[in-house]
């Protein structure tokens, strides 16, 4: 599921983690059972077993020889097109499972005689934990593009030399300067995923394409909302063409207004998806696009679609550890994982869309065709990733959503 | 001399337990209140610098009341429902139980040995649309829709109902089975009838026990937080949720603190008020 909300996931979220705790599967069943088809168990399985056994690989202090990953990260602004420094000889990633494909690990220690080492987490809260304040020993990890301000506030990710990313061109021109980390100075994106909406076609007849389907009254009391304060004004901002992250006020009172509308219709609001989209009580709920494979593994008759008004989306980006003890290698690997055919390999291993406008043409058509994953430019346009607010505009929110909750 | 030894080896014994409440009630309760007097700073970490206490007069905005008092009434009616139910069942064990007295408490406690949680799911397979209520409801031919149980004050109710059943259970069959039947025997050789003994002897001699099982019901069922955000609906929203998102969302811990703090005063408040009128009624008489 989606604890990609982080901005929600302090370290003492009871219901969070309880519900986790419950339904949580990051990669959905369905794709595990492919990876098992395809690879056999043992190797399928290989990265949930070491997930459960993965330390850090080493503490950043342990290795004397690292070079300091913040004079690598501060180009010393030549001009001159030297040299790029030679990589270090070991590089730590620290990963989802099965959210890199191995061909892609495995040129790029061919091609720069770096040995790769994995460690997985399992939870973005397990991931911030670990990373701590300078990487905690990683080089090399994903957080979520939300929580990258806070990253660079907190001095946890270090500044990208643009020397060494040559593929970056490769980024389609809405990547090309994210509101998250303008210029893409401190990160660079690598999958994204979108909010929308589930329903099950034997309870509803109806072709489905707009939000609006969430305030219908003949689904009343079969309507489920995202307990997310973002997700549901985004949703509700943008259906009203407005900006998922305004801080127009009167904006927010509209949208508090048509969330008034609807929550007589509503069932739950809750974040557990997968269990109230398959409990028989839910005909159409506002949903995690990545939750779908999981519900329609218990029901087939889910399908999902992203709203013909657009729709929240969110992404995790690549980005280097201050206390990286190769920071070379880490961002080698960057532009490694930028070259087209590579990023193509990672959408053809997890079913996410990538950033890369170039990787497209590798791209396996059944992604390709499905609107779900890639949906039209037309949509695309119109999908908007939440901001980290600011305090006060977060609290313009949140006093609206308790009226709304309360 | 011994006197004084006598004292020390008593001051020993509640050691232990004093430490234990110092460490983990006084202590966090300490925490919870100089936070509250805080200011949320920069980068939402709490700000110590000016304390005052803003936070307590954010903590009575409006907005509030009505999960406060879906908080209050939901605990209040799950209290009267464990006490009306939890009665009889610790009455029957004490007067009827003989051998098995011990196996059937066992049977009380039983459900702790399953974790709250998969309990609580559970009542969703069974309040569900297609659950197992519905679709006896429907096999019977009382109905031909589902009645809309599921996320309802009712669920909120049954689980917590369900929930804290054993807590009233317990303390009610101590103070039921401390009482001497020879009384009640005396009452009905005085010509009482047996709704008169009850009434006049066997219930305000087991007053004691109503008071500590309405306790122990009522003071964790208004900070109960996980049934009501998983049975309930949109308009089951709880006090204890307030809280949570003001931590959470808001990342405000100062106002979330002041808010719990103020949740903490009126149910002591409230506990207060109950111990008197039980001290006045028992001891007074």
């Amino acid at each position: 599921m989606t604890d990609r909300h982080a901005h929600d996931g302090s370290s003492i979220d009871l219901e969070k983690a309880l519900v986790r705790y419950m339904v949580e599967r990051r990669i959905s069943r369905r794709q595990l059972l492919e990876t098992i088809a395809r690879v056999g168990p043992a190797a399928a399985l290989a990265p949930v077993i070491a997930a459960c056994t993965a330390s850090p690989p080493a503490s950043a202090s342990a290795s004397p020889s690292a070079t300091p990953g913040a004079s690598a990260g501060s180009p010393s602004a030549s001009a001159e097109p030297t040299p790029l420094p030679s990589p270090e000889s070991e590089l730590f990633i620290y990963n989802w499972t099965d959210y890199l494909a191995d061909e892609v690990i495995a040129s790029f220690e061919s091609s720069y005689g770096v040995k790769v080492t994995q460690s997985f987490f399992s939870t973005t809260d397990e991931m911030y934990t670990n990373l701590g304040t300078d990487g905690g020993g990683y080089d090399l990890s994903f957080p979520i593009s939300v929580d990258i301000p806070g990253l660079i506030e907190k001095g946890t990710i270090i500044e990208l030399d643009p020397a060494f990313l040559t593929n970056i061109g490769n980024l389609g021109a809405e990547w090309a300067n994210p509101g998250y980390d303008p210029g893409n100075a401190h990160s660079v994106p690598y999958m994204w995923w979108t909010t929308g909406v589930g329903y099950d076609t034997a309870r509803i007849t109806d072709e489905l394409t707009s939000s609006n389907a969430l305030w219908d009254a003949r689904w009343a009391n079969h309507i489920s909302m995202l307990d997310d304060w973002q997700e549901v004004f985004g949703l509700t901002l943008i259906q009203l063409g407005y900006s998922a992250n305004t801080e127009n006020t009167s904006e927010l009172d509209e949208a508090l207004a048509r969330l008034q509308e609807q929550k007589p219709l509503v069932r739950t609001y809750s974040t557990d998806t997968i269990g109230t989209m398959t409990s028989g009580d839910i005909w159409i709920g506002h949903i995690w696009g990545a939750d779908r494979y999981a519900i329609q593994e218990v029901n087939e008759n889910v399908v999902y679609y992203i709203p013909e008004e657009g729709g929240v989306k969110g992404s995790d980006a690549l980005a280097v550890m201050s206390g990286a003890p190769h920071p070379i290698a880490a961002q080698l690997f960057i532009n490694h994982v930028l070259d087209a055919k590579n990023s193509a390999a990672n959408t053809n291993l997890i079913y996410y869309m990538g950033p890369n406008a170039a990787a497209k043409e590798f791209i396996l058509p059944e992604i390709l065709d499905d609107p779900t994953i890639n949906p039209d430019q037309e949509i695309v346009d119109k999908l908007e990733e939440l901001l980290s607010l600011s305090q006060d505009v977060r609290d313009e929110y949140l006093s609206r959503w308790q009226q709304l909750r309360g | 001399m011994t006197g004084a030894l006598a004292r020390l080896r008593g001051l020993a014994l509640i050691l232990p337990g004093a430490g234990w409440l110092a460490l983990f009630f006084l202590v966090p309760l300490a925490i919870i209140f100089v936070v509250s007097l805080g200011d949320r700073g920069a980068l939402d970490r709490i700000d110590l610098s000016s304390p005052s206490f803003d936070n307590y007069a954010r903590a009575f905005d409006p907005v509030f009341l009505a999960t406060f008092l879906n908080s209050v009434r939901f605990a209040a009616v799950t209290t009267i429902l464990c006490l009306l139910i939890g009665y009889p069942i610790a009455y029957w064990i004490s007067r009827y139980g003989g051998r098995r007295k011990v196996l059937l408490l066992i049977l009380v406690m039983l459900p702790f040995w399953t974790s709250y949680l998969i309990r609580t799911y559970s009542w969703m397979i069974v309040l569900r649309d297609n659950g197992v209520v519905n679709s006896l409801l429907q096999a019977l031919g009382l109905t031909s829709q589902p009645i809309i149980l599921m996320n309802t004050e009712l669920s909120v109710i049954l689980g917590m109902t369900y929930g804290f059943l054993p807590f009233a259970i317990l303390p009610l069959f101590v103070s039921i089975d401390r009482l001497d039947p020879s009384l009640v025997a005396a009452a009905r050789d005085l010509y009482a009838t047996g709704r008169s003994a009850f009434v006049n002897v066997t219930l305000p001699l087991t007053m004691p026990g109503i008071v500590a099982a309405g306790l122990l019901t009522f003071i964790p069922a208004i900070g109960d937080f996980v049934t009501p955000d998983l049975l309930g609906g949109p308009e089951t929203t709880t006090i204890a949720k307030n809280i949570q998102v003001l931590f959470l969302a808001n990342r405000d811990w100062p106002y979330g603190a002041a808010l719990g703090f103020v949740l903490m005063v009126v149910t002591l408040a409230g506990t207060l008020v109950a111990i008197r009128t039980l001290r006045r009624e028992v001891v007074g008489s």
